[in-house]
């Protein structure tokens, strides 16, 4: 029989013996898809990974032990945190926008995190929660949406691989998982948002703010928000929202990015500096600041 | 009680991990990157050995620094070094740094029920010929960055080099504008005097520095002439080229 | 004004501990205090004792100074190591070393050791341990030369050589290879000074330099810095910023130069007798 149809295939006796061998898992997690590039599907060639689990009666509470959550910052493992993550559907399409401000506790791990993760030219996926988990499970995601494209044809649904992430994380339902993302994108039936979380939670709308800052986001976006916003509005809408969570949220800030899904897919509209768009704005006339709202109206703020 | 069982129940923890101090830093220049370490391992109050390496050499062209539970490092660059030994029996090259970095972050990742306590930065040339820097966590988050301190003076070191590599907080002068790259004998003074003052001011760092300097192929050495206590690493002719540069810092 | 009777009971009041138990259980973490944690040691000889301290005072793992004095004074011919608690052991010598003072006006002697020793213990031991003062105690008196330690608790030790601290068991090493009964000056001097290093080198909570006191029946002489040898070593680059390099939002200039005119209007100087 032919040994590399034998060696993908998932019935019969060799998929059976494969699966045991998992099962058992003499030495640990060393597959044959380590050795080489097992023609080219890398660890793709044995199906969904493994994951390493401790031999204790309880592992979740061994991985909250450990690990930080929001509410225990003095645990030895920071993960890290903070957000502030929002996304919108309207006229033109979807806008994204994120800050890029990671925390583990009070330290600012990283001003320069990536928060938008980029699926494929058609989908995007925001991270809220562990960056690990939302970096790794989209990624993922990315490559089995390439797997769907191979064998059907045809590019995948906004709902369909929001419902393959969200089945997925399902399946480690309090493990410890931590991820609260908005999958974008635009498919047939056109702009698309789908608001996924580790608890499970698969919702379809129209506008989405996920993370300690939403609640400032969520300020600044429905006061602005209708559908028929033009393509400048709606990103300046996007970008307006993540400064007033920046300028809020402790755990939120540093710079902006901002994304547009369209028909022919997603384009990266720029990276904005919070600080920038406070005294300068985007254009570098007028800042967000509220200094320009009061300058000259009190004797305290005397006219330039 | 005295035939040996208890009154109470007893709570147990499993706890493997400990702390082993130290810090670890890498800055990316244009076509070089630097990756430094102290050599203190300690436990506590005590140090365990004043001489643990926690700079690991992978390939021509990468490097790995690892901080947090030695132990867990330790056996966690020896399977990185497996895999890509693997990689080269099975391609007959090495593994490019990109790819490094998605392979640490897979593999911490499978870890993510039972993380390895680590922090990982990766330093060392891109295909391209570029410096490049990438820094994750300890379940594998990842991100390429110019610059990254990590371990126990992280908190103290990082905000000196977003101040000095970054230029946070400096106005430029009218005019000009702030290099995107420093020369490689700036960020040598600027990685050796991270270390010198956070032995100065943490207990947990000191002891010994060690310093890989990765340079792409065809770039002139002559920078790392007046470098003191240089040795250099490059095995094949051609190619990038890897030194390292070795201090001692106080033992107090 | 009239204060509201408040029942108040006899003996000493550990409400403000009970407190802090229950709201660190709660998670409110209490300020962290500075610690010294520390290399202190004392040791016998044939004039006298020989009193040393290692540099460095921590917060966590930070140098929150990296050349405090660590040997308090008592009185000329007694001196007290502080480690624990830096605010506990420095106010704690500092009120014992006023009382030996009043004590030895109100007798017109010189005060003896034990009775720094015992007022620093009966005070430790009031505070149940609270006060974290772990010290040592080191003078010559008209009985000859003590040496004590004397823990948070209150409990004391009499003995030829001793060490306390985060650095103490490195210390007490050295001691134990070294010390001998009857040593010289130098020797005893050469010895505190190799306990103290040790410390100083193999404790991450002891560092920088050696303190030390040599206090004889005659005369006390304190060796501030020692040995220094923990230099702080020359920086690779000068990081001196250009004028201008803080960004401003507003500049404001203002003339703090009082300006006044005198005009005289010819009258008589004022009587100022």
């Amino acid at each position: 029989m032919n040994s590399f149809a034998d060696r993908f295939s998932t019935t019969g006796t060799a998929a059976e013996l494969r699966r045991i061998k998992e099962y058992v898992a003499e030495d640990e997690e060393v597959a044959d898809s380590m050795w080489g590039s097992e023609a080219g599907f890398g660890a793709m060639a044995h199906g969904a990974p493994n994951f390493m689990v401790p031999d204790v009666p309880d592992p979740a509470a061994f991985l909250r032990l450990h690990t930080d959550d929001h509410a225990d910052p003095s645990c030895r493992i920071k993960i890290k945190h903070g957000t502030t993550t929002l996304a919108f559907r309207y006229k033109g399409g979807v806008v994204v926008a994120v800050d890029s401000r990671a925390t583990a506790g009070s330290y600012v791990a990283s001003g320069t995190v990536k928060k938008v993760i980029e699926i494929n030219p058609y989908l995007l996926g925001t991270m809220a929660g562990g960056a690990a988990d939302c970096q790794y499970w989209e990624t993922y995601l990315g490559m089995q949406c390439r797997l769907h494209e191979l064998r059907n044809r045809e590019r995948i649904s906004v709902a369909a691989a929001s419902k393959y992430l969200s089945n997925l994380v399902y399946g480690y339902k309090g493990m410890g998982l931590s991820m609260g993302t908005m999958i974008c994108g635009w498919d047939k039936t056109g702009p698309a948002i789908f608001y996924v979380d580790s608890d499970g939670t698969r919702l379809k709308g129209d506008l989405f703010s996920v993370g300690s800052g939403s609640t400032f986001a969520y300020g600044v976006l429905d006061q602005g928000y209708h559908w028929d916003l033009t393509d400048d509005e709606a990103l300046e809408l996007g970008r307006r929202s993540i400064y007033a969570a920046g300028h809020r949220d402790a755990f939120s800030g540093n710079t902006i990015n901002l994304y547009h899904v369209q028909q022919q897919g997603w384009k990266f509209i720029g990276n904005y500096d919070v600080s920038e768009m406070h005294y300068n704005g985007p254009t570098g006339t007028q800042g967000y600041g509220y200094s320009i709202r009061t300058e000259g109206r009190s004797s305290a703020n005397p006219p330039a | 009680m005295p035939d040996g069982s208890f009154e109470r129940p007893q709570q147990r923890q499993f706890n493997p991990y400990s702390e082993n101090g130290g810090t670890i830093l890498a800055i990316a220049g244009a076509d070089f990157s630097v990756i430094a370490g102290d050599t203190r391992q300690s436990e506590g109050y005590s140090i365990q050995t004043r001489y643990a390496p926690k700079v690991f050499r992978l390939t021509e062209r990468a490097v790995l620094a690892v901080n947090g539970f030695a132990a867990d490092g330790n056996m966690f660059v020896k399977k990185v070094k497996q895999r890509l030994e693997w990689y080269r029996h099975a391609h007959a090259k090495d593994m490019p740094l990109r790819a490094i970095a998605r392979l640490i972050q897979t593999m911490l990742y499978a870890q993510r029920f039972f993380p390895y306590y680590v922090y990982n930065i990766l330093g060392g040339i891109e295909e391209d010929g570029t410096g490049a820097v990438y820094s994750f966590d300890p379940v594998g988050s990842y991100e390429r960055e110019a610059c990254r301190a990590a371990g126990a003076a992280q908190s103290l070191v990082q905000p000196f080099l977003d101040n000095q590599i970054y230029f946070k907080n400096q106005t430029p002068a009218p005019g000009t504008n702030h290099p995107t790259h420093l020369p490689l004998p700036d960020v040598l003074s600027i990685v050796i005097d991270s270390f010198t003052s956070a032995t100065e001011r943490h207990i947990e760092v000191g002891d010994g520095l060690e310093i890989y300097v990765v340079l792409a192929k065809g770039r002139s050495t002559q920078e790392l002439a007046s470098i003191g206590g240089l040795q250099e690493l490059t095995t094949r002719a051609e190619g990038d080229r890897m030194f390292v540069v070795r201090r001692d810092l106080k033992k107090d | 004004m009239a204060t509201a009777s408040v029942f108040c009971s006899p003996g000493f009041d550990f409400s403000h501990e009970i407190r802090n138990n229950f709201l660190q259980e709660r998670g409110v973490p209490l300020p962290k205090a500075t610690s010294t944690g520390t290399t202190i040691v004392g040791c016998l000889f044939k004039d006298g004792i020989v009193l040393g301290a290692d540099t460095r005072a921590t917060e966590g793992p930070i140098v929150a100074d990296k050349n405090c004095e660590k040997i308090h004074y008592i009185t000329d011919s007694i001196r007290c190591c502080g480690a624990g608690t830096a605010a506990d052991t420095e106010f704690t010598t500092a009120m014992i070393s006023s009382n030996m003072e009043l004590h030895a006006l109100s007798t017109g002697r010189k005060p003896r050791v034990v009775t720094a020793m015992t007022m620093l213990k009966q005070y430790l031991f009031r505070y149940q341990g609270n006060v974290g003062a772990a010290l040592v105690l080191g003078g010559v008196d008209a009985t000859g030369p003590h040496l004590f330690t004397i823990h948070p608790h209150g409990s004391t030790d009499k003995l030829p050589y001793v060490t306390m601290g985060s650095g103490s068991l490195a210390a007490m090493a050295v001691f134990e290879a070294g010390w001998r009964p009857n040593m010289e000056r130098a020797d005893a001097l050469a010895l505190v000074t190799a306990a103290v290093s040790a410390g100083i080198f193999n404790d991450l909570g002891s560092g920088s330099n050696v303190d030390a006191c040599v206090i004889t029946a005659s005369h006390t002489e304190m060796l501030r810095n020692y040995v220094r040898p923990n230099e702080r070593v020359q920086k690779e680059r000068s990081y001196g910023f250009r004028r201008g390099t803080t960004a401003w939002k507003k500049e404001d200039i203002r003339n703090m130069v009082v300006n006044e005119d005198i005009t005289f209007t010819g009258a008589e100087a004022m009587d100022t007798s």
